[in-house]
């Protein structure tokens, strides 16, 4: 057969087209329960990372159903709020009902324009109230949970996440548990301008003469990942701004 | 097995190098060797889809128009990819979290694109899959003596265990950045020709 006529050509690529777009839709569909499912977990354990009841390493090691099961049993309010602070809806505890990270993008969309905001908040029996945040990092979205003491002013943890930030450099916001680490006891400043809430810059807070910190809403960026950490730092600010009448100030 | 197989198999890994020799895949090269675990996750990943993709076009390649090729073969790519990534996703989700940043350094990586075209096009699917394998294996081998050193220099550790960094070392910022990565694999570059006179330009 003559592979190279005109004809041929035509309808093998248009059969190709048709195969592969067949097979990736079925497989799409077959397999969408499971990853819905594991993204919903997934969620869920990096709340309750950034809460610091356990290191992330454990819940992955637990398994999606011992997750939600935690979260359920330790979870003691969870609602959305608006731009005013006031509680506009409630997510169902008892089906572990939370915002995943294509609403936070949905949400940050509303946050950027000024129109109305579904904020999620999730409270534990503990105290801890625990936040997303959502922005751009160098290469895509990156997003995470900060969470507060009950006085809601004092940071007691966070966790953040990305979706495709270098391994190693930006991928550090993730990987990099002192990265992390650096957030507990800071808490956000609401006295100067938005983009001073929280501050993520080379070297960290100034130190005074005895080598303490003096700024309490800054923390050392990673370095060779100056725009993952403008990006983070963007977020948090965008975000915690968008929180402001929930917290302490 | 016979010598033809044995040299499919060999000559990726240290003669016919796809870093070194014939300076495919320089772009990913760069980025993923900033840490040993990233570029082994990387490594393991580019040997199964090169080896898969070969397999499957050399399975097609009496069929496949030649004024097309490219398009079909790219096609052949992404859908391994994918597929790939979407059962991950969906049955080993720790894994697909790790993996998810290389996904899209995997389908443009010009290794596998050109191992097909060189040949897969021309040789029947047990070799092909063979030299698909193993460019992917001599690919990863580049990958891992790079991370080494970037890691080991550039953060004092290996692996996220610190090494040097427990003997007071002070972390190199410019092992880190892109840049070094092209200094070490000249210098690969540069060992390897020394001992292959063959490889050196009059």
């Amino acid at each position: 057969m003559n592979t190279n006529s005109n004809l041929y050509t035509v309808i093998y690529t248009s059969v190709v087209c048709v195969l592969v777009a067949a097979i990736l839709a079925f497989v799409s569909q077959a397999l969408a329960p499971h990853q819905e499912a594991n993204e919903k977990a997934e969620t869920i354990s990096q709340i309750l990372t950034a809460a610091r009841f356990a290191d992330k390493s454990e819940w992955d090691s637990k398994g999606n159903d011992a997750i939600l099961s935690f979260y359920k049993e330790n979870v003691e309010k969870a609602w959305l709020v608006n731009a005013r602070g006031e509680e506009s809806g409630t997510l169902d505890i008892s089906k572990a009902e939370i915002v995943t990270v294509s609403g936070l993008k949905k949400q940050n969309y509303a946050i950027k324009d000024g129109s109305e905001l579904s904020l999620p908040v999730y409270r534990f029996k503990n105290g801890i109230t625990v936040v997303p945040i959502y922005g751009a990092g160098l290469w895509g979205p990156v997003w995470g949970y900060i969470a507060f003491q009950s006085d809601l002013k004092t940071i007691a943890g966070a966790y953040f996440d990305h979706e495709s930030e270098t391994p190693g450099l930006g991928g550090k916001i993730k990987d990099d548990p002192a990265f992390r680490a650096q957030f507990d006891g800071n808490y956000p400043d609401f006295k100067g301008t938005k983009d001073e809430v929280f501050e993520i810059v080379k070297g960290g807070s100034p130190k005074d003469k005895e080598g303490k910190d003096v700024a309490d809403n800054k923390i050392d960026a990673i370095t060779g990942a100056t725009m993952t950490s403008k990006g983070l730092d963007e977020a948090i600010d965008t975000w915690l701004e968008a929180y402001k009448p929930i917290l302490n100030r | 097995m016979d010598a033809k197989l044995k040299e499919t198999i060999l000559n990726p890994i240290f003669k016919g190098n796809p870093i070194t020799v014939l300076v495919l895949g320089i772009c990913s090269s760069l980025a993923v060797t900033v840490e040993m675990k990233g570029a082994c996750v990387m490594a393991l990943s580019v040997i199964l889809v090169t080896g898969l993709s070969s397999l499957v076009c050399s399975l097609l390649r009496k069929t496949i128009p030649n004024r097309v090729r490219i398009i079909i073969q790219l096609v052949v790519v992404a859908l391994m990819v994918i597929l790939v990534d979407q059962f991950l996703k969906a049955y080993a989700y720790g894994i697909d979290k790790q993996l998810s940043v290389y996904i899209g350094l995997i389908i443009t990586n010009c290794i596998v694109m050109g191992r097909i075209e060189a040949f897969a096009l021309s040789n029947k699917p047990l070799p092909s899959l063979l030299d698909g394998l193993a460019n992917g294996a001599g690919y990863g081998l580049i990958l891992i003596v790079v991370a080494f050193f970037r890691e080991l220099l550039g953060s004092g550790t290996l692996f996220g265990l610190p090494v040097l960094s427990a003997l007071g070392y002070t972390n190199n910022g410019l092992v880190i950045l892109p840049p070094m990565a092209l200094i070490i694999l000249g210098c690969i570059v540069w060992i390897q020709r020394a001992i292959q006179k063959d490889l050196q330009e009059k």
